[in-house]
């Protein structure tokens, strides 16, 4: 129940606290360094923070990989805002430093960071004791999803189906959905990101609250992915109001533009980019596989919830558009989803003997339905409005094909935060871990 | 490498004191006079919708805690939507005079935020003075907004309004990361600097 809790809470205070907060101890230096690679065994861990603190149990742990305490009793140093704790008995690998200090203010600040001895440091998100993405990620992954397709959807369908002047009513609705979006995909990505850090922290809600996050926010992809997505993603929203308020749609485009570059941080920050068989084409081809999918979902809903209600006379022509549109999304879709699948999974029973694959093959089957749904529309309907006929029911199955899609997103959320199957080393029984 | 808190705050708190400054020449010479020059509708709603641009990398760079990185998210998404709301309102895109009561909502809700969040007595340090302080101030004055709503001519609502903006950009400047506050100094706050 934690975790809905967590992603709840951080929804509302996403909203609602607009305050600044200094009031409580922030670890000013640490040693070893976030994320150091250290050649000599450290003896201690030394933590200076801004402001006095007090000692609490398990202020310092240090945890090794296999989940061995190398850390001794904490105490203070030359004054109460340096805390040391005495570590031996390292060996070569990773190691995860806890720390919790009770801040002058009353609140418990805490923090988790790696160092590696004589290796690499694990990222944060792989320190010891986390537990990887719950269904809680999956959510908010979801959440991101469907907020980007909103703002690409409706920035897509009026750059490049609807043809300019449109009625006002139909262009405030497009404004209304590209802000939307552009504002959901920053909030979203921001509750996403405390999930994620949570995941890594393992600290009661409170106090998560006081967490540091700033090994995240500098030592990770996902971590510097969210800094520039939502930089990216509030420079969007400004460029949307602005082209709302100056009735200039021509800033939509640069809009359009600066929103499928950022997306690409979804990509460059998950598994397609930190496996071992990534690649920059792997990374473009999931980069176009989730454009593709964002902006047909996308323009699945404006077209539903837009154009539909608000301009009759555009029905035709949008929908006819928007069919051509499709049927290059879905060929980007599934050119670059076959790819992606062949990569990811080494051998073909992998999409029943693995989760990964198990999640995939429930993709495909939504996917497939989808597909048999878009094809009705561009085979059946098409052709009959190009004849000047006007199908009945025609929103209906626009809202059964977008339901379609977003259950298809929902899975694709799911997905992303799965470790996809250990590749086989060559010349060798053993199999490199996967990571996520 | 991100630059100190305290420069930070003192920075934003000079695009308040221009609000302020902007707002209180408006107050004076009229509401009519005021938008005898198109131009000059947009000043004050530009300047709030880009401080909460500004605030997006504040939110991002300084990550040191949950609550910190949120504060200022909220803070930079409210100040857009208040200041596009404004903006609309004088380009003529919105008509209904209760989108004024946006800035109001913004600002009870900032204040409240900063009362609530701020878990210090006033005297601990000069942060917390501010905290306190420019809660309350911003508080209280979400009436300013609502008053301007009823009454968009009434001098008094308007100076209020222009008022607030400049008291929030003094407590701003008087911000400092670690400074005693009327001779008080909390021993566990830390030495100042």
């Amino acid at each position: 129940m934690r975790r809905p809790a967590v992603l709840g809470a951080a929804a509302l205070i996403a909203v609602a606290l607009p305050g600044t907060a200094f009031g409580h101890a922030t670890l000013r230096h640490a040693i070893p360094a976030f994320q150091s690679r250290e050649s000599v065994a450290p003896r201690e861990v030394l933590l200076r923070f801004d402001q006095t603190v007090g000692l609490i149990p398990h202020a310092i742990e240090v945890f090794a990989r296999d989940g061995r305490r190398v850390s001794g009793t904490p105490t203070f140093g030359a004054d109460h805002r340096l805390v040391r704790a005495p570590v031996s008995g390292l060996v070569r690998g990773g190691y995860t430093v806890r720390w919790r200090v009770l801040s002058s203010d009353g609140h418990v600040g805490a923090g988790v960071f790696t160092f590696g001895y004589r290796i690499a440091a694990p990222p944060p998100t792989q320190a010891y004791g986390a537990s990887g993405p719950t269904w809680a990620d999956d959510f908010a992954r979801w959440g991101l999803f469907v907020s980007l397709a909103l703002l690409l959807g409706s920035l897509g369908i009026r750059l490049f189906v609807l043809r300019e002047p449109i009625p006002d009513r139909l262009s405030k609705r497009l404004y209304l959905f590209a802000g939307l979006g552009a504002f959901a995909t920053i909030d979203v990505g921001i509750a996403a990101f405390i999930l994620r850090a949570e995941d890594a922290l393992q600290l009661p809600f409170v106090d998560l609250m006081y967490g540091d996050l700033s090994p995240f926010a500098t030592k990770t992809r996902f971590g510097v992915a969210f800094v520039a997505m939502t930089l990216g993603f509030a420079l969007v929203a400004a460029l949307v109001v602005l082209s709302w308020l100056l009735d200039a749609p021509k800033l939509l485009r640069p809009a359009f533009l600066v929103a499928l570059g950022f997306a690409s941080g979804l990509s460059l920050s998950g598994h397609s980019a930190v496996e071992p068989n990534s690649t920059w084409f792997s990374q473009l081809a999931d980069f176009l596989h989730l454009s593709a999918a964002s902006l047909w979902a996308g323009g699945l809903v404006t077209l539903a919830f837009a154009v539909w209600p608000l301009a009759p006379e555009l029905r035709r022509g949008a929908f006819l558009g928007f069919s051509r549109l499709a049927t290059v999304l879905v060929g980007l879709l599934v050119l670059a989803g076959t790819y992606l699948t062949i990569l990811r999974l080494p051998a073909v029973h992998d999409l029943w003997s693995a989760s990964y694959g198990r999640v995939l093959l429930v993709k495909l089957a939504i996917v497939s339905l989808a597909l048999a749904w878009g094809a009705a529309h561009h085979f059946l309907v098409r052709p009959r409005l190009e004849r000047g006929d006007a199908p009945r029911g025609l929103r209906r199955s626009l809202l059964g094909e977008m339901s379609v899609a977003m259950a298809v997103l929902l899975v694709a959320a799911v997905l992303v935060n799965s470790a996809p199957p250990p590749r086989p080393v060559a010349g060798s029984t053993q199999a490199t871990p996967a990571a996520r | 490498m991100t630059p100190r808190a305290e420069i930070v705050h003192w920075l934003f708190a000079s695009g308040f004191l221009l609000l302020g400054m902007l707002l209180l020449a408006e107050a004076i010479v009229g509401y009519d006079v005021w938008r005898k020059r198109r131009w000059r509708t947009y000043l004050w709603p530009s300047l709030a919708f880009g401080i909460g641009v500004f605030l997006w990398p504040v939110s991002v760079f300084f990550t040191n805690s949950t609550l910190h990185m949120v504060a200022h998210a909220s803070w930079a998404e409210t100040a857009m939507i208040a200041g596009a709301a404004q903006l609309a309102l004088a380009r003529g895109k919105l008509h209904s005079r209760w989108w004024t009561l946006a800035v109001s909502v913004s600002m009870a809700v900032s204040g409240l935020a900063f009362l609530i969040h701020e878990q210090n007595p006033w005297f601990f340090s000069r942060a917390a003075f501010l905290h306190h302080a420019l809660g309350w101030t911003v508080l209280v004055a979400a009436i300013f907004p609502i008053g301007q709503t009823l009454r968009p001519r009434a001098f008094g609502w308007n100076v209020g309004f222009a008022m607030t903006w400049v008291t929030v950009a003094v407590l701003l400047f008087a911000d400092r990361d670690l400074a005693p506050i009327f001779g008080h100094l909390s021993p566990l706050a830390g030495a100042p600097r």
